[in-house]
């Protein structure tokens, strides 16, 4: 018994002093499919935030663990199994579609792991969720973003463009719509469209009849680029505004000149990165990748700053680097987080409260507008 | 509705549905000859418009690009069919459908790996994309070209099915392949030609459906390939004409539930395969199809 316990003794000391652990991350992303560009650019983010920093404070290295989802839910919850059954990980972080999201949501909760998403903006991810954080703002926010600014400048008369087939675009045109009116807007039609489909002539004829000061449009980019085109094509001149589902340069190179004037709320702007820590991302991703950085390379890079900073504080509090429960508390308990994207506070829902910016789509580029703060 | 709206949604509805048309022909071609449903149609047309915006960024003009596209999708198509169908010709008809499913597979998983699912900007040159702009009206040069093309291309399919010997032989395989191997025809050249007639047309589909929607990505052949396939199918499949009218009746409904309906326009597509099964009610071979022994083209 005696020497039974000064082995174990000898073995704890071994691992809490000498011997740096290796503490994992599973992350889960669409880097192939329909959104791939979500998550390629996601990762890019996620590259560089790895490179700047993983170790943490006791010495314990981090250690990524990247798995692809083909942007399908089944899939993602099915990665999010393995990661938990045959790696091994701490925490998950993903995904970027909402919809990806609240499959994984319930497994991570499940297995009483923290699961972070820094891109998905529906409310219902991380409703009723213990384990479950994000990075970034959500829609009704976001939405009420798009009513207030629309609003603001004079365009008191809009009509909305839903994609029925995403639960992003109906929750934040339902967001847009409460906003608008509320503060005296009116809106003149609600048209739907789907995504995938590339038609959009009937609509735009309508919204024409309709003849709006703006369109408020929810879906996402190669809905967005066609339809900016085919509007302007049949003489509308009606400004659009979106949100962070179109701020992809596939607008652009799809929407070409027609994509002009196109304004969108979203989590960042490399333009309005003032603090010290979005330069320094911003600067190793100029020399990285040799172009301007993205929203979402730069959430994730958020995300993944977080974790580090929970596990960081579980080690100031004495406990493991991988202890679990320690890390969703301070997750979730997140105050003041110096990100990327701005400072991030976590409320009571998991979510964080942040400012929100407003693009443009000038000379083919994405222009800095305003910031919006919550 | 107003009067210029109305017109304005009788311009879209022609203009969807001769791109649906245009499509439909190449699919109901080649199942009057194999009774082939080629699932991996729709993909072909993908790859015709791929090889179009490849040519076109190594540098090649518009022309030259349409030319290697409408080519390379030709190729495509005869060496799916050398490689994946010619061992089961005497296979059940079954084998042969997964088959055309798992090619479909396979050209959407290799282009997503080869070039990515982002979608890319098509090079439509500005001679196809611009707008006319009579009275109130706004009329894509596309609504005018696609009709035209559709039509010289039924045209042409027609003439070479009833007034070229290939034509001849083409018909008489449809019949029965046993027999005319007997009369001494090459029947595996001819079902090549069918092949490749049938992906130069999807081709020429696809390369239009790129210009009049300028965004193409590895799964871009999924749905209108399917809306091709009904439209096929509600003209009664294996009749070059009821493709093209199928194609104009699909077009039109769509257009329509979207501009009478606004806020079901998301179900648009519901109500089109809705009308389908209808019509499939009353005409089980299609408005076009004859009876299932007989219509032949």
């Amino acid at each position: 018994m005696k020497k039974v316990l000064s082995i174990a003794a000898a073995a704890a000391l071994m691992s809490g002093a000498a011997m740096a652990k290796e503490v994992k991350i599973g992350v889960v992303l669409p880097l192939t499919g329909p959104i791939a560009a979500f998550g390629q650019t996601s990762k890019g983010g996620l590259d560089i935030a790895y490179e700047q920093n993983n170790k943490l404070k006791n010495g314990d290295t981090v250690k990524l663990v990247v798995l692809d989802d083909r942007g399908d839910k089944v899939e993602a919850a099915t990665a999010v199994k393995r990661l938990l059954d045959k790696d091994g990980v701490t925490v998950i972080l993903g995904e970027v579609a909402s919809s990806n999201s609240m499959a994984m949501a319930p497994v991570a909760e499940k297995a009483k792991t923290p699961m972070i998403t820094h891109a998905s903006t529906n409310p219902r991810v991380t409703k009723g969720k213990k384990y479950v954080t994000r990075a970034c703002f959500i829609d009704p926010f976001q939405g009420a973003v798009m009513a207030k600014y629309a609003l603001d400048n004079g365009m008191k008369n809009a009509v909305i463009v839903t994609d029925a087939k995403q639960d992003y675009s109906v929750g934040l045109s339902k967001a847009f719509k409460k906003a608008y009116t509320a503060a005296g807007g009116t809106i003149a039609k609600t048209v739907l469209i789907n995504s995938g489909d590339k038609d959009f002539n009937a609509q735009v004829a309508t919204i024409k009849a309709a003849n709006p000061a703006i369109i408020a449009f929810t879906g996402y980019y190669p809905e967005a680029a066609l339809m900016v085109r085919q509007a302007r094509a049949m003489g509308v001149k009606a400004p659009f505004i979106g949100a962070d589902g179109v701020g992809f340069p596939e607008l652009v190179k799809i929407g070409g000149k027609d994509a002009e004037g196109f304004m969108y709320t979203d989590h960042f702007n490399e333009a309005a990165a003032s603090s010290a820590e979005a330069k320094a991302y911003v600067d190793a991703f100029h020399k990285k990748y040799n172009k301007p950085a993205d929203t979402m390379g730069a959430l994730a890079a958020d995300a993944y700053g977080m974790i580090l900073s929970a596990m960081n504080k579980c080690i100031d509090a004495g406990k493991a680097s991988d202890d679990k429960e320690c890390i969703n508390t301070n997750l979730r308990g997140t105050k003041g987080f110096k990100g990327i994207t701005g400072v991030i506070n976590i409320n009571a829902n998991g979510d964080a409260v942040k400012s929100a910016v407003v693009n443009v789509v000038k000379d083919g580029k994405f222009a800095y507008k305003t910031t919006v703060n919550p | 509705m107003d009067m210029t709206t109305f017109l304005q949604q009788m311009i879209n509805g022609f203009s969807l549905g001769s791109m649906y048309a245009l499509i439909a022909i190449g699919y109901t071609m080649v199942y009057g000859v194999l009774r082939l449903i080629n699932f991996a149609h729709g993909d072909i047309m993908m790859v015709g418009a791929f090889l179009v915006y490849l040519a076109h960024a190594a540098g090649l003009g518009f022309p030259a690009s349409v030319l290697v596209g409408i080519i390379g999708a030709i190729l495509v198509g005869v060496l799916t069919d050398k490689i994946a169908y010619k061992p089961l010709r005497e296979a059940p008809k079954i084998s042969l459908l997964i088959t055309a499913i798992g090619i479909s597979f396979f050209l959407e998983n290799l282009f997503n790996v080869l070039f990515g699912g982002v979608p890319k900007a098509f090079p439509a040159p500005d001679y196809l994309t611009k707008v006319l702009h009579p009275g109130d009206l706004y009329l894509p040069m596309t609504a005018i070209v696609i009709p035209i093309v559709t039509l010289l291309i039924l045209a042409g399919v027609l003439w070479v099915l009833y007034r070229t010997k290939y034509g001849m032989a083409i018909r008489a395989l449809a019949f029965d392949i046993p027999t005319v191997k007997l009369m001494g025809i090459n029947a595996d050249a001819i079902i090549s030609l069918v092949f490749a007639l049938g992906s130069g047309l999807a081709a020429v589909g696809g390369i239009f459906y790129a210009i009049s929607y300028p965004s193409i990505d590895p799964l871009m052949g999924i749905i209108v390939g399917l809306k091709a396939f009904a439209a096929a199918v509600l003209g009664g499949i294996g009749s070059v004409t009821g493709a093209v009218l199928g194609g104009f009746i699909l077009g039109f409904t769509e257009i329509l539930v979207v501009a009478g309906f606004p806020e079901l326009g998301g179900y648009k597509d519901a109500f089109a395969f809705f009308f389908l099964i209808l019509v499939l009610l009353f005409r089980p071979t299609g408005i076009m199809g004859e009876d299932l022994d007989r219509s032949r083209f």
